[in-house]
């Protein structure tokens, strides 16, 4: 091969990068001169830039009002939660609907839709301990918002999570919930596996525990020795504990409490 | 961190890229599942909006988040309406450009539309169609796509370049019907 050949062999991979201004000064300074004396690359670049003009020209899709209207409410706090008494969870729908959940499995769900804003405030009846002073929600709500921030990395392996682990690991047996990522973590200093689904437009992650684990949580453990569960909501996130058959399960939900409920039934 | 202020950044950073983002998630999917998966692209970029540092660099960070929920969604889908010959579409490229003739290559940017470059697109490999839509329709720079791609700078280089040449040997050999026949890579 020529030298001339070799120099047009290299240069022409560069006229598409030419073409879109993307090269330095000084590397747009040797393909010029390349194109200049070579028609090969002339055309070439005529090419990159014709295609390049006509794909520019193609009209924009534009969002739906509908789609438009769901996002700009993304982030508004729920007016229920907050507000909602303890008493609520406590009726027998309620139980009824932890217990449903339970069936599938000890575990810890998180739920992220709409709604997260700042630290979550614990709360058994009318009052509580932040959630910062309960490890277990805190590193779940903490680890949720770690997957999401990466955006979910891991494939779904349910199998390969659940290796080792002393206690059982089973899915949401829900049609309508797609399970897209499960990853291994450690909660409150113990093994812990995370769920992440796909549920009626929101993501939500759930996180098999250890049974021990909620019982060693303070005001958790008396919470379930009464009510049977532990319930707490701060604008719009809400976390359910509960031990039924001998399994940990923990809630939290960051969607409003009646879709929350939704999915446990 | 108060909610509302929050939201009023999150709203100012990520609503005016809306469009585009539907515009790009279109390239996975139609209509309602294209909403879709933007939906959730933003219920995710408010869940991660405190680890956005660069508020400049929102829509290729939306883009990002997009393109793994499509991803996610589409594990079994096939996108490609109808592969191509790769090899067979170089050689076309190849012989237009190496024609002194002017003819092949004006004919052929007399014919280009978006339209039918957006059904070329689908019967290239997806990793050059990809690029040369975030590129071209979408106006992203190399270094952007490099980032939404995990991809060196390097190859977002080569696959535009070359993906831009199978197209042009798509529209040069095969015509309308033969860009939708079914081949292989």
């Amino acid at each position: 091969m020529t030298e001339a050949a070799l120099d047009h062999a290299l240069l022409v991979q560069l006229v598409a990068a030419f073409a879109d201004g993307e090269l330095s000064a000084g590397e747009a300074r040797v393909v010029q001169e390349h194109v200049r004396g070579c028609a090969r690359c002339q055309r070439e670049l005529t090419l990159q830039r014709g295609i390049s003009a006509a794909l520019a020209e193609e009209p924009a899709r534009s969002a739906s009002a509908g789609l438009r209207r769901r996002i700009e409410q993304i982030g508004l706090p729920s007016p229920r939660p907050s507000s909602l008494p303890w008493r609520v969870w406590a009726t027998p729908a309620a139980a009824a609907a932890l217990v449903a959940f339970a069936v599938v499995g000890g575990a810890a769900l998180v739920s992220i839709g709409v709604g997260r804003a700042g630290a979550l405030i614990a709360r058994q009846g009318q009052a509580g301990r932040p959630i910062a002073e309960i490890p277990l929600l805190r590193d779940a709500a903490a680890d949720c918002r770690g997957a999401m921030a990466r955006n979910f990395p891991r494939k779904p392996d349910l199998q390969a999570v659940s290796e080792g682990l002393r206690f059982a690991v089973r899915a949401l047996d829900r049609p309508d919930a797609e399970l897209f990522s499960t990853w291994k973590t450690t909660l409150a200093g113990a093994p812990a596996v995370g769920l992440a689904y796909r549920w009626r437009g929101i993501v939500v992650v759930q996180y098999a525990v250890p049974p021990e684990l909620i019982r060693q949580q303070p005001e958790v453990g008396e919470a379930l020795r009464g009510a049977g569960s532990y319930s707490t909501s701060q604008q719009g996130q809400g976390i359910v504990a509960s031990l039924v058959n001998g399994s940990g399960m923990v809630l939290v939900a960051d969607a409003p409490l009646e879709e929350l409920r939704r999915l446990i039934l | 961190m108060k909610a509302e202020p929050k939201r009023a950044r999150f709203q100012a950073s990520t609503l005016p890229h809306l469009d585009r983002l539907v515009a790009l998630a279109s390239r996975w999917a139609d209509g309602h599942e294209a909403e879709d998966y933007v939906q959730e692209t933003y219920v995710r970029a408010w869940a991660a909006f405190d680890q956005l540092r660069d508020t400049g660099a929102t829509f290729p960070w939306l883009c990002q988040i997009l393109r793994t929920v499509a991803n996610e969604r589409r594990r079994t889908r096939a996108r490609r309406q109808g592969l191509v010959f790769i090899t067979e579409l170089e050689a076309a490229h190849e012989e237009m450009i190496a024609s002194d003739a002017p003819s092949p290559l004006d004919e052929l940017l007399a014919r280009l539309e978006a339209g039918k470059l957006r059904e070329a697109l689908r019967s290239i490999p997806e990793e050059f169609a990809e690029a040369i839509e975030l590129h071209d329709v979408h106006g992203l720079k190399y270094r952007e796509i490099a980032q939404i791609t995990s991809a060196p700078i390097g190859t977002v280089m080569s696959r535009i370049s070359r993906g831009r040449r199978l197209l042009a040997g798509l529209l040069a050999v095969t015509g309308e019907e033969r860009a939708k026949r079914e081949v292989a890579t």
